[in-house]
């Protein structure tokens, strides 16, 4: 028998509404991991927008052959900044937002364990973000030498210009936030969790974040001292990386140890927000729960003995051993995605918008889960290294897994954020749209790379054949940049919309952020249920269901 | 039979799940097939046979790996799309499904399967990748490949010290090599990376400011084919473009004729 507390209904004492400029204040002074998530969640996805206008200056400028209206140093600034954006101030920042505002209810907590630290995390990714970005503003221009800043194009006397500067110095210091918060979460989860909450009941979300916050701690500090080389290199001739000292493979081993655990710091946070939607809606609990927690610790640990796949054509690595562990990385991903299948196996499935864009994650993941399999073979990898393949592949890889799961995680919690539901009818058309215009995009690029199209190139002969192919990817890029307008217009029209009265507007959730109300007050919890399974709020709005095949 | 069949996660008799099975079990079947029909045609999958030697080594996994994909995908895209369309919500379900969370045989299956396929896979890659970085002891023919910013410098040794044929972006070099017959090719930079790439031959290897790289492989049919500089490199990277022209070994012996006579 169960027996749990109505929550109390309290009302809050007449407190005057504040003015914009004290909210304001507010904001930018809090110390609630909510606020601070919703800054975390806003300003990357404005630099989301920032990254997808520059995107759509490189498919203008690669429609046609010739150079349209950028010069071949504005183009490589352009893609520079695409990747530097998209990877170091959208996803990874996105990453520490979802993780700002659910992870803390999730396992029951008032706020996270560091909270000021946390603002001073968010300060540091702002500004130094904004600093790296600013080359724009220098006489020279911003950063050219491709967010890889392979050595030694990245020196001062291949890049001269304040633009490079900015750009090393500024991701040191937004980096350096990022492994504040790494440090926040990992303490939050490991002293914070609520009486009851152990971790075999934690939801596969926290789980993502705290294996991911390890996993930052791993590689953004070899990336900060590869940046702080690299700065000493341009400003005071020192010769960390100078080629005559065997700098250029010294840069591409310290870059990668960072770069290939940075792809699993962007993809588990996503995967984790999948596995929170597809039991919801399957009205079904995780299928292999403990299964799906090793197949992550196993991405994890396999993630940080992988960097040198980048490097198969470099021909200074040992190509069995990184094939090999490259190759193992697909077992625990496979295995993903059969606890996914399986949870919705025999479930009873709806389809309301989140668990759309999961579905659209599943299907481009699972196309990009297999080109990268196929560019875990050395032969392979010579053959299409470098060229549009890849990119079409992590394109497949990081917008299937951080966009869709992004807008999925949006759909979902936004009740939760703000006590609104978003409309159905738009978020659908939202969805097809950006699935038609990313798949338009990207799969033809996989043709163009076969056909020996490097990325980073500029411009391309018209006799080369890669004419039509790339016209019909500029097009498939401006549907989907068109895709996000059904998405704003949805956010401004349900802005007043009525609260949503319930805690669980979806009515099967699973983790304890849907336990309190939506939004949840200053420290999350009225009143804690009891936490006995995974599963608790399912629990205690369902307590005559049971869990089977233990 | 739980082990046998993935999909029956406990035994159930309706009509919907029997009609899965039989597809799944195709499914599963049709790949088979495919292995053991092994000497069926298959296309180059956007490459053309017998160019190089390194696609006589490189294309039979290429198709392979690219079938093998095709299996998988299609198989795992069946079973994302099954529940989705045959096991919906309904009112005559009642509310709520079994709440099933683990099946062991099941689980151990799905871990094994894709642990066989990669095991596979790198088999497969070992060998081959072994033999495309392999090098001789004395080659046909040595050639230098230099990558500067922002052309491509050939040096042919057996045509004396002076042989060297130098690129701009705006006059792209010819890299003139002999059919059938196997070179050296000495990869190098001294500015900063670049990467030596020939599409068509399914190569790449970088210049390394610092590090000498060498690869050996034989052109196999006569004549041209584009080379791009694979490796971010300045301004003007897209223009690091160069010329592989496959002649006649009588050709061959010609052209180091003539440059000899043209550098001496």
């Amino acid at each position: 028998m169960t027996t749990y507390a109505e929550r109390p209904t309290i009302t809050m004492p007449g407190v005057a509404p504040a003015s914009k400029g004290k909210n304001f204040v507010k904001w930018i002074t809090s110390t609630d991991h909510k606020t601070i998530g919703y800054l975390y969640l806003m300003t990357s996805f404005a630099w989301f927008m920032v990254g997808g206008l520059l995107a759509l200056v490189l498919r203008v400028e690669l429609s046609r052959p010739g150079l349209q209206f950028v010069s071949t140093e504005q183009y490589n600034q352009v893609f520079t900044m695409h990747g530097t954006i998209m990877l170091l101030m959208f996803a990874t920042p996105l990453f520490v937002g979802f993780a700002n505002v659910i992870m803390p209810l999730q396992i029951g907590a008032a706020d996270v364990a560091f909270p000021r630290l946390n603002m001073l995390s968010y300060w540091l990714y702002f500004f130094g973000s904004l600093m790296a970005v600013a080359g724009f503003l220098s006489p020279g221009g911003a950063a050219s030498f491709g967010w890889t800043a392979y050595a030694p194009l990245a020196n001062s006397t291949y890049s001269p210009g304040i633009g490079g500067d900015l750009w090393v110095i500024g991701l040191a210091i937004s980096g350096l936030g990022t492994i504040l918060g790494g440090v926040n979460f990992i303490t939050t989860i490991f002293t914070m969790r609520a009486p009851g909450m152990t971790m075999f009941r934690m939801s596969i979300f926290s789980w993502n974040v705290l294996l991911t916050s390890i996993l930052v701690l791993l590689a953004f500090p070899p990336l900060a001292a590869a940046l702080l080389g690299l700065e000493s290199d341009r400003l005071y001739g020192s010769h960390l990386f100078d080629p005559a000292n065997g700098g250029a493979m010294l840069w591409q081993h310290l870059f990668w140890f960072f770069g290939h655990p940075e792809v699993y710091i962007l993809a588990l946070p996503f995967f984790g927000i999948a596995t929170e939607i597809l039991p919801v809606f399957s009205r079904k609990p995780i299928f292999g729960y403990k299964g799906l927690i090793a197949a992550t610790i196993a991405i994890s640990a396999l993630s940080v003995a992988v960097w040198a796949h980048h490097m198969f054509v470099s021909g200074q690595v040992l190509l069995p051993f990184f094939s090999f562990m490259t190759f193992l990385i697909g077992v625990p991903t496979g295995v993903k995605f059969f606890n996914w299948i399986g949870t919705m196996w025999r479930g009873h499935v709806t389809f309301e918008t989140p668990m759309l864009w999961v579905m659209g994650f599943l299907v481009t993941f699972l196309f990009g889960g297999l080109t990268g399999i196929i560019l875990a073979s050395p032969p392979l990898d010579f053959a299409v290294s470098a060229t549009y393949f890849v990119v079409a592949h992590f394109h497949y890889v990081l917008f299937g897994t951080v966009v869709f799961a992004m807008f999925a995680g949006f759909y979902f919690w936004w009740p939760k954020f703000t006590g609104k539901m978003l409309n159905e009818r738009l978020g659908k058309i939202h969805f097809w749209t950006l699935f038609f215009g990313f798949h338009l995009t990207f799969l033809v690029q996989h043709w163009l790379g076969i056909k020996g199209f490097p990325r980073r190139y500029a411009d391309y002969l018209a006799t080369d054949g890669f004419t039509y192919m790339n016209m019909v990817s500029t097009v498939g890029s401006f549907l989907l940049a068109l895709s996000m307008i059904p998405f704003f217009v949805n956010i401004w029209i349900t802005r007043k919309a009525p609260m949503v009265e319930s805690d669980d507007p979806w009515g099967y959730g699973s983790s304890l952020e849907w336990a309190t109300s939506c939004p949840p007050p200053r420290h999350n919890f009225l009143s804690m249920p009891r936490i006995r399974s995974e599963r608790p709020a399912f629990d205690l709005h369902h307590p005559h269901i049971k869990t089977e095949g233990h | 039979m739980t082990i046998l069949n993935p999909m029956s996660f406990k035994a159930s008799k309706t009509h919907k799940v029997g009609k899965a099975r039989r597809v799944l079990l195709w499914v599963l079947i049709a790949p088979v097939s495919v292995l053991l029909s092994g000497c069926s045609k298959v296309s180059g999958l956007g490459y053309e046979e017998g160019l190089s030697s390194v696609n006589d080594i490189t294309l039979p996994l290429w198709q392979g790996a690219w079938i093998a994909a095709g299996v998988v995908g299609v198989f795992t895209l069946i079973l994302i799309l099954w529940p989705a369309v045959f096991h919906r919500a309904k009112e005559s379900k009642g509310e709520f499904p079994k709440q099933t969370q683990y099946n062991v045989p099941v689980e151990i299956l799905y871990t094994l399967i894709p642990f066989l396929i990669v095991a596979v896979l790198f088999f497969y890659t070992v060998q081959k990748e072994t033999k495309i970085v392999e090098t001789t002891t004395a080659p046909a023919h040595e050639i230098g490949v230099e990558g500067f910013q922002w052309s491509w410098q050939f040096t042919y040794p057996e045509a004396g010290p002076k042989a060297v044929i130098t690129g701009t972006p705006a006059n792209r070099p010819t890299l003139v090599i002999p059919v059938g017959e196997k070179v050296r090719y000495t990869i190098t930079a001294n500015d900063v990376v670049h990467t030596f790439f020939i599409p068509a031959f399914m190569i790449q290897k970088m210049n390394l400011p610092g590090y000498t790289n060498k690869i050996e492989f034989t052109a196999n049919k006569v004549g041209e084919y584009p080379g791009r500089c694979n490796m971010h490199c300045g301004r003007n990277h897209s223009q690091m473009l160069f010329n592989v022209k496959v002649v006649t070994s009588a050709e061959y012996k010609q052209y180091i004729e003539d440059l000899k006579a043209s550098t001496a």
